[in-house]
């Protein structure tokens, strides 16, 4: 299956995620949600979804001057995002129960 | 970090910033401000071409601006220019909004609101419908029960069924784009005749009553003028009474918020009071009735102001 489309429901709740384990600017972001198992994230996906989730109040950010290269523009979660992910978690939880029900994976974990 | 690199970076940030070339200057730099630093980092693990590591730059762009939740360029561009500079700062304003959480909460409650225009559009189909037949047939528009050919009886029956009908339709949806257009625009023209129904109720004025187009409402309302005063009239002396009908001297008044009530004489400038003064000598301005006098502008005589009888 095309991880691509699959991602494309979850990216929000993915980047929410790693945002909260630890403060990122863009392409750190990229690397975590890569080094999680998520190869197939694109740049400009991860890049556009901090944006549209900034402007939707739901990061906030500040700015870090690095030595060896360009100052970072650090992503942060509020509250908003915050409430956002615990939401977003939630429906994430119940469609994964109806998927692995359906899938009769939890049957298998049970075993 | 060394030039080329550099170069690679600007001219790839350059092509990014080029396809979103239809959004607003500040739009744009809101969503790219940090795009070439961005591209430093990617540069920097990967080493090779951009291109390379990211594909085109167009390509780039389109996924951005897709993650972005922005509309593709061509939605942007169908409006004319102006309409879409207006557009675009309300659609900001509505971001805003939404970022608050108030906003949100309000936008999510929305929706909710549906089933009771639903209702309410059955019943304003029906007014609507009256208003119509009113022409032909003369009766009156009645609120709140329509009247449907000279009949409440009627007008309620059909309301009900227009309600239940609008009910069904608000439930079943418009699958089709152009019942979706219809419903539309008759939404529209249901809630603007809604408006005038409002405002009907209002400016219908009661027949058997006076009206009072000829009051003058300016002086007391759009101007209030200054000074103590009773329906326009100014006072200029308070002339306190026991139970009895004994004149009272030395009376202090003060108003509903325990505002000393100071009297003027601002249309009578050729009248004097004398206020007595408290232990350090400032006016009591308060206190009735009043020492005054009428100061003739000729000779400069004063002639002290009798005090009134009351009048039944």
């Amino acid at each position: 299956m095309d991880t691509t489309q699959l991602l494309k429901g979850v990216l929000d709740l993915a980047v929410l995620a790693v945002v909260k384990e630890r403060d990122g600017y863009g392409y750190d972001v990229v690397r975590r949600l890569r080094a999680a198992g998520l190869e197939d994230v694109g740049d400009a996906s991860v890049y556009g979804t901090l944006r549209r989730l900034y402007a939707g109040g739901h990061l906030s950010s500040y700015v870090v001057p690095s030595e060896e290269g360009p100052h970072r523009k650090y992503y942060a979660v509020n509250d908003a995002g915050r409430a956002l992910l615990a939401e977003s978690t939630k429906t994430w939880r119940s469609f994964t129960d109806a998927m692995n029900a359906l899938l009769g994976l939890d049957r298998e974990e049970a075993a | 970090m060394n030039t080329t690199v550099d170069g690679d970076v600007a001219r790839f940030a350059a092509a990014v910033r080029a396809a979103f070339a239809d959004l607003p200057a500040p739009d744009r730099e809101a969503l790219l401000e940090d795009i070439e630093d961005h591209l430093v980092e990617v540069a920097a693990e990967t080493g090779g071409p951009l291109e390379e590591r990211l594909g085109p730059p167009e390509t780039y762009a389109a996924e951005l601006r897709a993650w972005a939740g922005l509309p593709a360029p061509g939605a942007a561009r169908r409006r004319g220019p102006r309409a879409s500079r207006l557009g675009r700062r309300l659609e900001r304003r509505w971001r805003a909004a939404l970022a608050h959480p108030a906003g949100r909460a309000v936008v999510e409650f929305l929706p909710e609101l549906r089933p009771a225009w639903w209702v309410l559009r059955g019943y304003l189909a029906v007014q609507l419908a009256s208003l119509g037949l009113d022409l032909l047939f003369a009766h009156d528009v009645t609120l709140p029960v329509p009247t449907i050919l000279g009949s409440q009886v009627l007008g309620l029956l059909t309301a009900g069924a227009a309600v239940v009908g609008s009910v069904a339709l608000g439930r079943r949806g418009t699958a089709t784009r152009r019942g979706r257009r219809l419903t539309l625009a008759a939404n529209a023209a249901l809630g603007l005749f809604a408006l005038v129904l409002l405002g009907g109720v209002d400016a219908t004025p009661p027949t058997d009553e006076p009206t009072y187009e000829g009051y003058v409402v300016s002086g007391s309302y759009l101007e209030p003028l200054p000074g103590l005063r009773s329906d326009g009239r100014e006072i200029s002396n308070i002339f306190p009474f026991d139970a009895k009908g004994k004149p009272l001297e030395g009376v202090q008044l003060v108003d509903q918020d325990g505002i000393p009530l100071v009297a003027t004489h601002d249309d009578n400038p050729q009248l004097e009071s004398r206020l007595p003064l408290d232990s350090s000598g400032n006016a009591i301005a308060n206190r009735y009735p009043r020492e005054q006098y009428q100061v003739d502008p000729a000779t400069g005589q004063r002639s002290p102001v009798p005090a009134p009888r009351p009048r039944p």
